[in-house]
């Protein structure tokens, strides 16, 4: 793991399309969010009018003046260039998966296969959105499937509401916790 | 078990004045005069209207009660606190009570004092007649640690108890105020219909509670109530008499008139638990045994008691015991031990390969030994996110 100097300040938001990244980041993000949404042309149009293309960026303003920048990548695989870009040098990954996904479990795999190498040299913690209207999978699903793929420890998986800051910064608390369950807030 | 209803049944109820209480006890106490002692106990307002008072001694600024006391001689006053017996000769012939309140015995309790205090002729003042107690409890003693949320110290104190450290190493016997029966609480009782829903394949309910509350199995189990979330916590912490909530089964679970509260069995489970324990360990738990969190909690939903998220956080990547826990983190027990019975509730601790006898080798402590005269960026967001939370 690296140390945390040699990190930039910055939180990677991921995960499938319409899971909530773009409204997550705008819920902690103490700026207006930049954001490079474009019309959806492709099969995500059927999801939602626009998409994230090149990512969506917010800042945390910590006291003194220091920023944590929080980005969002594209959640079209077509744009999967821009996720080792964007995750470069970050602290961790906040990963949101879409429960009203066709299968969910599946996209969880291939996030977690993609971001593979960051998340082994930093931390994850996992958002299930939209558990409200597709209560399935449950939890304990995406548990055994976070076992089967040998994610030792498991990471922080919680239901979530990206619009809801409480539970985006809920999750970016676990992420940290998980980097150094020494840390002290105090 | 019988609920004391009045020392004498000719006798109205004893109008009580929650002079010094924190609101969750206010609510406990609320919930069960509501429920169970509307014959024996009727509370009010003012402390004009007062028969006797109830004092929380652990809480900041009771001087200041005191001298409003002395002038109301004729007022009884019941207090209470987590280490009684320090406090008793401050108080005496005043009756001290000891944290969690037994709900059961308290009606009387006041009564008596009601009674004792009607005899007082001389105006005695009830100010101390020793120093107060030097706190007991180092943790207690210093300023309050940071809570790693955002816990008011108040509630902290409620939900957590104010339960001294075992020792370290097993060998001496454990107070019998480390542990809770949860068949006394409502988390026996979701446990009981948990299993048989799961079992039968069909919905239970706890009948006899004031709202419903029941368990469909579903393929992911669930809980429903009418009950409000703020009235959960109360009830999960009230010890229920054994004649409520039979659990029985039902082909629906439902009120036409109401949109009843659905959560997840889990997170629900959790919370009954954490609520019920207060810092304290289910009866039969071994302290000193290493187990493990199979899983973190669903702490959007869950209740994040204080250091909860560390707590999971180092406790799903290494095996070792409350004690062990609370070691690592430099925090009290009685934190670890809130976790582990939430979990153990909630189907998330794995106790297959732990011994107390054999301790789990940890790994090198994640905690930052040498504090840096600056947090770390990661202190330093946390600090962030914790008042924006």
């Amino acid at each position: 793991m690296r140390s945390e100097r040699a990190r930039h300040n910055k939180i990677i938001f991921s995960g499938t399309v319409g899971a909530g990244k773009s409204t997550a980041i705008n819920a902690l993000s103490d700026i207006a969010t930049v954001s490079t949404e474009a019309v959806a042309s492709d099969a995500t149009a059927r999801l939602k009018p626009t998409t994230t293309v090149a990512m969506d960026y917010g800042v945390l303003n910590l006291p003194g003046g220091e920023k944590v920048m929080l980005y969002g990548t594209p959640g079209q695989e077509r744009f999967s260039f821009m996720w080792d870009i964007l995750s470069e040098g970050g602290i961790g990954l906040v990963l949101l998966i879409n429960n009203a996904n066709p299968d969910p479990l599946q996209d969880l795999e291939g996030y977690l296969g993609a971001f593979r190498q960051f998340i082994a040299s930093t931390a994850v913690t996992i958002g299930v959105t939209h558990m409200d209207s597709a209560p399935e999978p449950g939890l304990d699903a995406y548990r055994s499937r976070l076992i089967k793929l040998g994610l030792d420890p498991m990471p922080a998986i919680f239901r979530a509401d990206a619009r809801s800051r409480d539970d985006v910064a809920t999750l970016v608390k676990a992420l940290l916790y998980t980097l150094n369950p020494g840390l002290n807030d105090a | 078990m019988k609920r004391a209803q009045s020392s004498s049944p000719s006798e109205p109820p004893s109008a009580l004045h929650l002079l010094h209480v924190g609101s969750m006890d206010a609510r406990l106490i609320g919930l069960s005069i509501e429920r169970h002692w509307t014959r024996s106990v009727r509370l009010v307002e003012t402390l004009e209207e007062a028969q006797v008072v109830l004092i929380d001694c652990d809480r900041p600024g009771i001087e200041a009660v005191l001298d409003q006391l002395a002038g109301h001689p004729r007022i009884g006053i019941v207090y209470y606190a987590f280490h009684p017996k320090d406090h008793a000769p401050r108080f005496q012939p005043r009756p001290v009570l000891g944290k969690p309140l037994n709900l059961e015995s308290l009606p009387v309790t006041l009564a008596r004092a009601r009674a004792d205090a009607a005899h007082v002729i001389a105006a005695a003042p009830p100010r101390p007649i020793a120093p107060p107690p030097a706190p007991s409890a180092p943790a207690a003693a210093s300023a309050p640690a940071p809570l790693g949320n955002s816990l008011m110290a108040d509630d902290e104190r409620d939900l957590c108890g104010g339960m001294d450290d075992i020792p370290a190493a097993p060998g001496s016997p454990l107070p019998d105020k480390l542990f809770f029966n949860p068949d006394d609480y409502l988390i026996g009782r979701l446990q009981q219909a948990l299993a048989l829903a799961s079992a039968s394949g069909r919905p239970h309910l706890i009948s006899g509670l004031p709202r419903l509350i029941g368990i469909e199995p579903r393929p992911i189990p669930v809980c429903i109530t009418a009950f409000r979330e703020n009235q959960l916590r109360p009830l999960a912490m009230t010890q229920l008499p054994e004649s409520t909530g039979r659990i029985v089964s039902t082909p629906l679970i439902g009120e036409a008139d109401s949109q009843p509260l659905q959560l997840a069995a889990e997170d629900f489970l959790w919370n009954a638990a954490a609520w019920a324990a207060r810092g304290r360990l289910p009866a039969g738990s071994n302290p000193y045994r290493p187990v493990r969190l199979r899983a973190w909690p669903n702490f959007t939903y869950a209740f994040a008691s204080p250091h909860a998220m560390r707590i999971a956080a180092l406790w799903t990547r290494t095996q070792a015991s409350p004690v062990e826990i609370a070691a690592r983190l430099g925090i009290p027990h009685r934190y670890v031990f809130s976790v582990y019975s939430a979990a153990s509730f909630a189907g998330l601790l794995d106790t297959t390969t732990g011994d107390a006898n054999t301790p789990a080798a940890l790994p090198a402590p994640p905690a930052q030994t040498d504090r840096p005269a600056r947090p770390s960026i990661l202190s330093r967001i946390l600090r962030k996110l914790r008042d924006a939370v």
